[in-house]
C-alpha cells in the first residue's frame, strides 16, 4: 500500500479540471431543468446520474495520457508510470463515483429512483456507464496519447447513443452495450444483463489500455502537433 | 556500477539508425560522453535509463541486463536521471515536486523524505525559493531542481544529459564540482557537447559520431590526438582553409586564428599546445580516428 | 495570416491521432448504420440523398471536430511559443484569423472526406453525377457555417475553462441545442442559431427529416425561445447562416483580450 501522500499528489495532478467537470456538468443540467420550471427534478437527476456524470468521467479518463510534462522522468522511476496513471484514473472515476453516490442517495430518498431499483442495484445506474466510458477513455488515451482525440471518441460515442438510441437498441448484442438503459431503455427486462455486460466490457477496455501502456517508448514518442 | 555495452543498435522507424553497433565499457567513477548533436548520445542515455528498448545488442549495468523488464526495474531503483529537457509540474513548488519524485522513487517514509529534500535544496542553493511554484522558475533554477531530483534516492548510477545547458558560468562550475564530488563509488555518466565540462570533470571519456564509437580513452589521450595539429595564424585576409578554425581573436594586423589541421595552414603558422577541444576536433579530420566523423 | 493558416493547417493535419480517431469513429458509425447507408444509396433523388447525408454528418461529426480544436490556443501559451509569435511582425488579428481558419480547415478535412466520399459513392452507384454538385452546395451552405461556428467556440472557450470541461459541456450543449425537441425544454434547436442548420436544410434544400415529414425549422407551438424561430423562409435561412457566422466572429473577437488575461 503506497502512502496517502502519493495519492494526495495524484489528486493534485488530476487538477481542478478533472475535479470541476463532473459537478459543473451536473449543475449545468440542473440549471436547464430549473429554466424549464423545475417540475421534474427527479428525472433530471436520474439523467445526470446515468448520462452526465459518466460522460464527465469518460472525458476525464481520456485526458490522462499525453499531456504529462514530466513523462520522461516518470518513466525512469521505480514506480511504474502505468500504475501512476491507474492511480490518476482511480482519482478521476472515484470523484465522479462519490458525486454519483450522493445523487443516487437523493433519488432513493425522494423516491425518484425507478421502483424496481433498490439501494444496491440502483448504484448500477451510474456505475455501468461510468466505468464503461472511463474504460473507453482510458483505452483511447493510451492508444492515441492525445486527450483531444481520446475525448473526441468518448463524446462521439456518447452523442451517437443519445441521438440514435434505436441504432443500438435494435439488435440484441448491441443493446447490451447501450449506456442509457435506465432512462431510455426499450427492453426493461434486459436491464441487469445490460449493466453487467457494460461493467465486464469496461474491464476489458481498461485492461487493453493497461497493456498498451506497458511500452514506455510509445509514451515517450511525441505526437507531431 | 560498470556499464557494459556490446553491439548496441537502435533503429527508429523512418529515421534510420541512431546507434549502429556500439561497443563501450564505462567503469565506476565519472565518465564523459561527447558528440555532436544527433550523434546518438541521448538515445544511448535513454536506453541506459530504461526508457527505450534497443533494437539489438546487449547492455548490462552492474550485472543487470537492461534489455529485459526485471533488469530495467533493478537499474531504475539505483538510478538518478536528469533528462535533457526536464519537464516539471508548474503548479508544484520545488519542495513539493521533489517530495513527489521522492515518493515515486520509493522513499515512503515522510520524515526521511523531507529531510532528504531539505538537504538537496540546500545543495542546489534553492532553499530560499523552495516554496515558490515552479511556474515562475528560470531555466537555470529548473535545471537545479532537476539535479536535485536526480540525487534524491542516493543513486549508484547517475545519468545526466546536457546538465549545464542554460546554467550561468558560476552555476556551471558549482554543478561540475558537485558531480565530481558525487563520483567516487558511483558511476556518473555525463553526456554533453560542451567539451570544457568533460575536460574539467572526467578522466575518461568516449566520443560518439553517427551512432558509432569513434574514441574511448582518457582526456589526455584525446588531447594528444591534436599533437602537432594546432596552429596559430595571424592574417588580415580570408580565414585559413584546410583545417578546422577553433577561434578567431581580433589582434593588431587582423585576426589571430586557432586552427586544427594536419599540415600548417599557412607558411608562417606557429604550433600551439593542444587542448581537449582541439583533440575532439582533430578526431573529425582524416586519419585522426579509425572512423570518419563529421560534425 | 496566410503563414499562420498554412502552419496551423499542417500541424493539425499531421496529427496521426486525429486521423486514427476519425477512422475509428467512422468504422463504428459504419457498423451501426450499415442498413441506413444502403437505404441512402438506394434513394432515387440525388438531392434528397445528399441532404440527408449532410444532416447526419452535421449532427455527429462537429462533436469530434470541436473536441480536437479545444486546446489549440491554450497550447501556444503552455508551450511558451505565444511570446515568440507575439514578437513577429504579423498583426495579432491576422495571426488569430490564420490560426482559426487553418485549424478549422484541417479539422474539417476528415469531415469533408467522409461527406464527399459518401457523395462519390452515391454518384457512382446511383449513376447521378449531379450528386457531387449538391454535395458541394450543401457543404458550403450547411456544413461550413457549422464548422466555423463550432471552431470559434472551441478555440476561445478553453481560454476560460479547462479543455476537458469544455468537451463535456460542448457535447452536452450539442445534444441540447440541436437534437432536443423545443416542447421538451427551452432549447436552441430548430432556431436560427442551431448550427446543424435546420433553416437552410429545410428552406434551401427542402429537407424534411429522415422520414421526409418533419418540420425542422420555424416557430413551435408551446415552446419557449420562439423569438429565435421566425417563420422559415429562404430569407430566414440565409439570415440563419449570417447569424451563425456573426456569432462566430463575435466569439473570436474576444480571444485577444482573454489570452492577455490568461497569459499575464
Amino acid at each position: 500500500m503506497r502512502p496517502t501522500d502519493l495519492w494526495r499528489y495524484e489528486v493534485r495532478r488530476a487538477g481542478w479540471a478533472a475535479l470541476l467537470t463532473p459537478p459543473v456538468a451536473t449543475a449545468a443540467l440542473l440549471l436547464l431543468a430549473l429554466l424549464d420550471g423545475g417540475d421534474d427534478t427527479d428525472r433530471t437527476l436520474l439523467a445526470a446520474l446515468e448520462m452526465v456524470l459518466p460522460l464527465a468521467a469518460g472525458v476525464g479518463a481520456a485526458s490522462l495520457v499525453g499531456r504529462d510534462p514530466a513523462v520522461e522522468l516518470q518513466l525512469t522511476v521505480p514506480t511504474s508510470y502505468r500504475s501512476t496513471l491507474l492511480r490518476r484514473l482511480a482519482v478521476t472515476l472515484g470523484w465522479a463515483a462519490l458525486l454519483a453516490v450522493l445523487v443516487a442517495g437523493i433519488l432513493l430518498a425522494t423516491g425518484g429512483m425507478p421502483q424496481e431499483r433498490g439501494a444496491l442495484s440502483g448504484q448500477l445506474v451510474w456505475l455501468a456507464p461510468t466505468v464503461w466510458l472511463g474504460g473507453l477513455g482510458f483505452l483511447a488515451g493510451a492508444a492515441f496519447r492525445s486527450p483531444a482525440a481520446a475525448g473526441g471518441l468518448v463524446t462521439t460515442w456518447w452523442i451517437v447513443q443519445q441521438v440514435f438510441p434505436g441504432l443500438l437498441q435494435g439488435r440484441d448484442w448491441s443493446r447490451t452495450l447501450y449506456l442509457f438503459e435506465t432512462t431510455r431503455g426499450a427492453v426493461p427486462e434486459g436491464w441487469a444483463a445490460n449493466r453487467l455486460t457494460l461493467v465486464a466490457t469496461a474491464l476489458v477496455l481498461a485492461g487493453l489500455g493497461w497493456a498498451l501502456l506497458g511500452r514506455a517508448e510509445r509514451l515517450l514518442r511525441e505526437e507531431a502537433e | 556500477m560498470r556499464i557494459e555495452i556490446s553491439g548496441l543498435v537502435k533503429t527508429y522507424k523512418g529515421k534510420g539508425r541512431a546507434l549502429d553497433g556500439l561497443d563501450l565499457l564505462v567503469p565506476t567513477g565519472m565518465f564523459g560522453l561527447l558528440g555532436a548533436n544527433g550523434a546518438g548520445k541521448t538515445t544511448l542515455m535513454r536506453i541506459l535509463a530504461g526508457l527505450l528498448r534497443p533494437t539489438g545488442g546487449e547492455v548490462r549495468i552492474g550485472g543487470y541486463d537492461v534489455t529485459g523488464r526485471a533488469g530495467r526495474q533493478a537499474v531504475q531503483r539505483v538510478l538518478g536521471y536528469l533528462p535533457q529537457d526536464l519537464g516539471v509540474y508548474p503548479d508544484l513548488s520545488a519542495r513539493e515536486f521533489l517530495d513527489y519524485v521522492g515518493l515515486l522513487k520509493g522513499i515512503d517514509d515522510r520524515a526521511t523524505r523531507r529531510r532528504r529534500v531539505g538537504e538537496l535544496l540546500e545543495v542546489v542553493a534553492l532553499t530560499g525559493d523552495a516554496d515558490r511554484r515552479l511556474r515562475g522558475y528560470s531555466g537555470g533554477m529548473r535545471r537545479r531542481v532537476g539535479i536535485a531530483q536526480a540525487l534524491l534516492a542516493d543513486p549508484r548510477l547517475l545519468i545526466v544529459d546536457e546538465p549545464t545547458a542554460g546554467l550561468d558560468p558560476e552555476e556551471r562550475i558549482r554543478f561540475r564540482t558537485l558531480l565530481s564530488q558525487l563520483a567516487g563509488e558511483r558511476t556518473v555518466l555525463l553526456s554533453t557537447h560542451i567539451v570544457d565540462d568533460v575536460a574539467q570533470t572526467c578522466r575518461e571519456l568516449a566520443v560518439l559520431a553517427k551512432g558509432r564509437l569513434v574514441f574511448r580513452g582518457t582526456v589526455d589521450d584525446l588531447t594528444r590526438r591534436a599533437d602537432r595539429r594546432v596552429w596559430s595564424v595571424v592574417t588580415a585576409g580570408p580565414a585559413p582553409t584546410g583545417g578546422t578554425v577553433v577561434s578567431a581573436l581580433p589582434v593588431e594586423g587582423g585576426l589571430r586564428y586557432r586552427v586544427v589541421a594536419s599540415v600548417p595552414p599557412a607558411p608562417d603558422a606557429e604550433p600551439l599546445a593542444p587542448t581537449l577541444e582541439d583533440g575532439y576536433l582533430a578526431l573529425a579530420q582524416p586519419g585522426a580516428a579509425e572512423d570518419a566523423m563529421r560534425p | 495570416m496566410t503563414a499562420a493558416f498554412v502552419y496551423e493547417f499542417r500541424m493539425q493535419a499531421r496529427k496521426r491521432s486525429m486521423w486514427i480517431a476519425n477512422g475509428v469513429i467512422v468504422a463504428l458509425l459504419g457498423l451501426l448504420t450499415a442498413n441506413l447507408l444502403t437505404d441512402a444509396l438506394d434513394e432515387p433523388s440525388a438531392k434528397v440523398a445528399m441532404t440527408s447525408g449532410a444532416f447526419l454528418v452535421n449532427l455527429i461529426l462537429p462533436v469530434v471536430y470541436g473536441c480536437f480544436l479545444a486546446d489549440r490556443l491554450v497550447r501556444d501559451d503552455k508551450l511558451g511559443v505565444a511570446p515568440i509569435l507575439d514578437a513577429t511582425p504579423a498583426s495579432t488579428a491576422g495571426r488569430l484569423s490564420g490560426k482559426y481558419l487553418g485549424s478549422c480547415a484541417a479539422a474539417a478535412v476528415p469531415l469533408a472526406i467522409i461527406y464527399f466520399g459518401f457523395a462519390v459513392l452515391y454518384a457512382a452507384t446511383a449513376g447521378h453525377p449531379v450528386a457531387l454538385a449538391w454535395a458541394a452546395a450543401l457543404f458550403a451552405v450547411v456544413i461550413l457555417p457549422a464548422v466555423l461556428f463550432v471552431g470559434a467556440f472551441a478555440l476561445v472557450v478553453p481560454l476560460l475553462i479547462p479543455a476537458p470541461l469544455f468537451r463535456v459541456l460542448f457535447v452536452g450543449y450539442w445534444f441540447w441545442g440541436n437534437s432536443i425537441h423545443p416542447t421538451l425544454m427551452p432549447t436552441l434547436s430548430q432556431s436560427l442559431i442551431s448550427p446543424i442548420g435546420p433553416y437552410p436544410l429545410q428552406e434551401l434544400f427542402g429537407y424534411g427529416g429522415p422520414g421526409g415529414d418533419v418540420v425542422l425549422a420555424g416557430p413551435v407551438d408551446d415552446a419557449t425561445l420562439n423569438f429565435l424561430r421566425p417563420a422559415a423562409t429562404a430569407a430566414t435561412a440565409w439570415l440563419s447562416i449570417g447569424v451563425l457566422l456573426a456569432v462566430a466572429a463575435l466569439v473570436l473577437s474576444a480571444a485577444p483580450a482573454l489570452r492577455a488575461r490568461t497569459t499575464r
